[in-house]
């Protein structure tokens, strides 16, 4: 009995499979491959081997960007604490309560860009925090936020942490409404107060959506560039107090026109990505197990 | 449901429309202080409005005009701009027209690029469909960037020495790359000061009193932040600070025979630790200091926070159409001279890409663009300046100027032919840069910062590993 070729479902298959190839393949394979070159985005690249790998980890602003984007993962801690306990405080019917969820829901919804620039010029020396401290007597000169090397990656963060809580918490209050009721009710015929009938019920209902948002956020938060580009006004910070793993990829690549290198850069924050999806699958597939 | 919508939607695209007209605004190329501060294209995308009148700039052919020979017969070439369309569109096509008219055959294509011109370009190059004839900015160092790649084409033994003659011979002359010239000099600015007449009357300052030399601004900072409260609205030149220590400091980036830098030297530990001195004084702004923006600035002065702001004449525009009230307070005066006694260097210009199928219709388009006929009509229509003698001699620039945005007009000439490019070429320029960015960062800021003479030494033996 032999097998007759259908060519039907490859037809269907194609418009996809070349979309993927074309946007997907062909650009993570083209930039394995310049990873090994020495390219300067106008003129041929020249093929250098393992120059641009050895260069990395030989480079102490790399380690510096690895460094700001590790610590820039407390974000998402943050984000999930904040996140759950304004999906409780919204998951409430209050009159306008619908009114609430959208206006936190509208961070979410901007450009980060726009966003960025709204907080830059919060942080401006003749900015709106300037001039509400200056106003009450707490300062009496106006501190320069955004030039102050120990501030620039925490303003990014709390950045970060704003934009995201809005989106982050539209996630857990979905994981609240699935919550059946009668469990909070058997927790207050337990005697659990407010706080314990969250930690007991909420908590353990919203484990699927924690390790979600856990998961996503962290990818989120080592490939952060737009704050910092915006805060920082495309500098990376004073002392590059503010570059991260992608700021120093693009500062390589677009400012200094070292493509190769900075190839190699996204090639290494492949690397990292990779694992933390690894920890993503493990930690669903412990989760479906355990169902 | 239809209320949360609508109001999310409502807020998001306010938020986005405020987002877009905010990257709208020009990303201008700076020049260091002591060297042309019109470094803004004068065109005014995004943030202001266009000149007050805009005089008609369609001329007549004239022959005479044809001044490059054996132009090619029905050649087709494209022209990209740097930030003047919309302003400068009528203006633009019909100099096109004219050149069309006055080389038949040719047929020019034109396009403006704005914020993202420099990744544009380098794309162009890459995929092999660059620009046959480019705008440039000199003050940005980008015509020794494309040059030294070899992207660019030679004029010197093209283009007949009479043409050269029409152009100040330091402006000619103002980035060769290993002794050639790759450009013909366009559009000029100036360097001038914008003054708050109201800041300095606070600090019992006379804005007619305004440091000839460079020397004179930190005394200057440290009177307006004792008596006034306020903070100078000073910028290092981020994108190119080799430039700025030559000009500013009088410094020797590096040896006669290019192999070993050199900005280690007392003038330059000088020229820093001037710096050193007012951040720890605190009398500069630091997020202006260091920020590649140079509009960062602008806007700091236009809401009348800023004390003084050097810039170019083109850009008073700007402050009367953001603060009116500023305007009126405004008192100009010229940019303190640094160390080096020289006045500045060129703005804008015209460049060829080097392998263009038709070179010589390109050289005639970007000589065209910038001989004395184009340069006058373009010079009534906004503050910049021509790149030619012969162009000021017409009456326009002698004649009386009406506002204080022209002031500097009757002056315009002498000044501009005192111009000159006094920076040696600096192999690996932006990666030097970079490493001079980050030893000036470290002994201007951080808790314990490196004493000036330590970090440029430190600086210099990074730089001379790269060119070994």
């Amino acid at each position: 009995m032999t097998r007759r070729f259908r060519a039907t479902p490859y037809l269907f298959l194609f418009p996809a499979v070349a979309l993927i190839g074309v946007f997907v393949v062909y650009p993570i394979v083209a930039v394995i491959y310049y990873s090994f070159t020495d390219y300067d985005i106008v003129r041929p690249p020249v093929w250098i081997g393992l120059g641009n790998y050895a260069k990395v980890f030989a480079d102490k602003t790399f380690w510096l960007a690895l460094t700001h984007s590790v610590i820039y993962l407390v974000v998402t801690p943050i984000l999930i604490t904040l996140s759950i306990g304004l999906a409780i405080v919204v998951n409430r019917k209050l009159r306008g309560i619908t009114i609430y969820r959208a206006l936190y829901f509208v961070p979410a919804v901007s450009g980060s860009i726009a966003i960025g620039l709204s907080w830059r010029f919060l942080f401006d020396r003749t900015g709106f925090i300037n001039s509400i401290l200056q106003s009450l007597g707490i300062i009496h000169e106006p501190i320069q936020w955004l030039a102050t090397p120990s501030l620039v990656l925490p303003i990014a963060m709390l950045l970060t942490i704003w934009a995201g809580i809005g989106y982050y918490s539209v996630i857990f209050l979905a994981g609240l409404q699935n919550i059946p009721e009668e469990l909070y009710d058997a927790a207050r015929i337990d005697g659990c107060n407010d706080l314990q009938k969250h930690w007991h019920v909420s908590l353990p209902g919203l484990r699927p959506q924690i390790v979600f948002v856990g998961v996503i956020s962290s990818l989120a938060a080592l490939k952060v560039f737009d704050e910092i580009y915006v805060l920082t006004n495309k500098t990376g910070g004073i002392l590059d107090s503010g570059v991260t793993m992608v700021f120093y990829l693009w500062r390589q690549a677009f400012q200094l026109q070292h493509a190769g290198y900075a190839a190699a850069i996204a090639i290494v924050l492949l690397a990292l990505t990779l694992v933390f999806s690894m920890v993503n699958v493990r930690l669903l597939e412990r989760q479906d197990a355990d169902r | 449901m239809k209320l949360k919508r609508t109001l999310t939607m409502a807020l998001a695209t306010s938020l986005l429309f405020v987002a877009c007209n905010s990257a709208a605004s020009p990303s201008p190329s700076s020049a260091p202080p002591s060297t042309p501060p019109a470094s803004t294209a004068p065109a005014s995308a995004g943030t202001s409005s266009a000149p007050a009148s805009v005089a008609p700039s369609a001329l007549p052919v004239d022959p005479a005009e044809a001044v490059i020979p054996n132009v090619e017969a029905n050649a087709e070439i494209t022209f990209w701009t740097f930030y003047l369309s919309p302003t400068f569109d009528q203006y633009i096509k019909d100099t096109i027209a004219r050149f069309e008219g006055t080389y038949p055959g040719v047929k020019v294509t034109w396009a403006d690029h704005q914020a993202t011109f420099q990744d544009d370009l380098k794309n162009a190059f890459a995929a092999g469909n660059a620009p046959d004839v480019i705008n440039l900015s000199v003050s940005e160092g980008w015509v020794s960037d494309y040059a030294t790649k070899n992207l660019l084409l030679n004029l010197d033994d093209k283009v007949p020495q009479a043409v050269k003659d029409i152009y100040f011979p330091g402006l000619w002359k103002e980035q060769l790359v290993d002794g050639k010239n790759y450009q013909f000099p366009w559009y000029q600015g100036l360097n001038i000061e914008l003054i708050n007449k109201r800041l300095f009357e606070k600090a019992g300052l006379d804005p007619a009193n305004f440091p000839k030399t460079i020397d004179g601004i930190p005394d200057l900072c440290k009177t307006l932040k004792e008596k006034a409260s306020t903070v100078c609205d000073i910028r290092l030149t981020v994108n190119d600070l080799i430039s700025q220590m030559v000009y500013e400091g009088n410094v020797k980036p590096i040896s006669d025979d290019g192999k070993t830098f050199t900005f280690d030297s007392p003038e330059a530990v000088a020229w820093l630790q001037t710096y050193v001195d007012m951040v720890k004084a605190g009398t500069v702004d630091n997020t202006a200091l260091t920020t590649t923006d140079d509009r960062t600035g602008l806007l700091l002065f236009s809401a009348g926070q800023a004390p003084f702001y050097a810039t170019g004449p083109n850009l008073i525009r700007d402050v009367k159409a953001n603060n009116a009230q500023l305007y009126a307070d405004l008192a100009t005066a010229p940019a303190p001279l640094g160390k080096s006694n020289v006045t500045g260097k060129g703005l804008m210009s015209i460049s060829v890409k080097a392998d263009t199928k038709f070179p010589n219709a390109s050289m005639a388009l970007a000589q065209f663009f910038t001989n004395p006929r184009s340069m006058v009509a373009f010079a009534k229509q906004v503050s910049i300046y021509p790149s030619s003698p012969e162009a000021f001699k017409d009456p326009f620039f002698s004649s009386a100027p009406a506002a204080i945005e022209d002031s500097a007009r009757p002056l315009a000439g002498g000044i501009i032919a005192t111009y000159a490019d006094i920076v040696p070429t600096i192999p690996k320029k932006a990666d030097v840069n970079q490493i001079v960015l980050k030893a000036i960062e470290s002994a201007l800021f951080g808790d314990n910062p490196v004493p000036a003479q330590q970090a440029l030494t430190d600086a210099v033996k990074q730089a001379n590993e790269l060119i070994k």
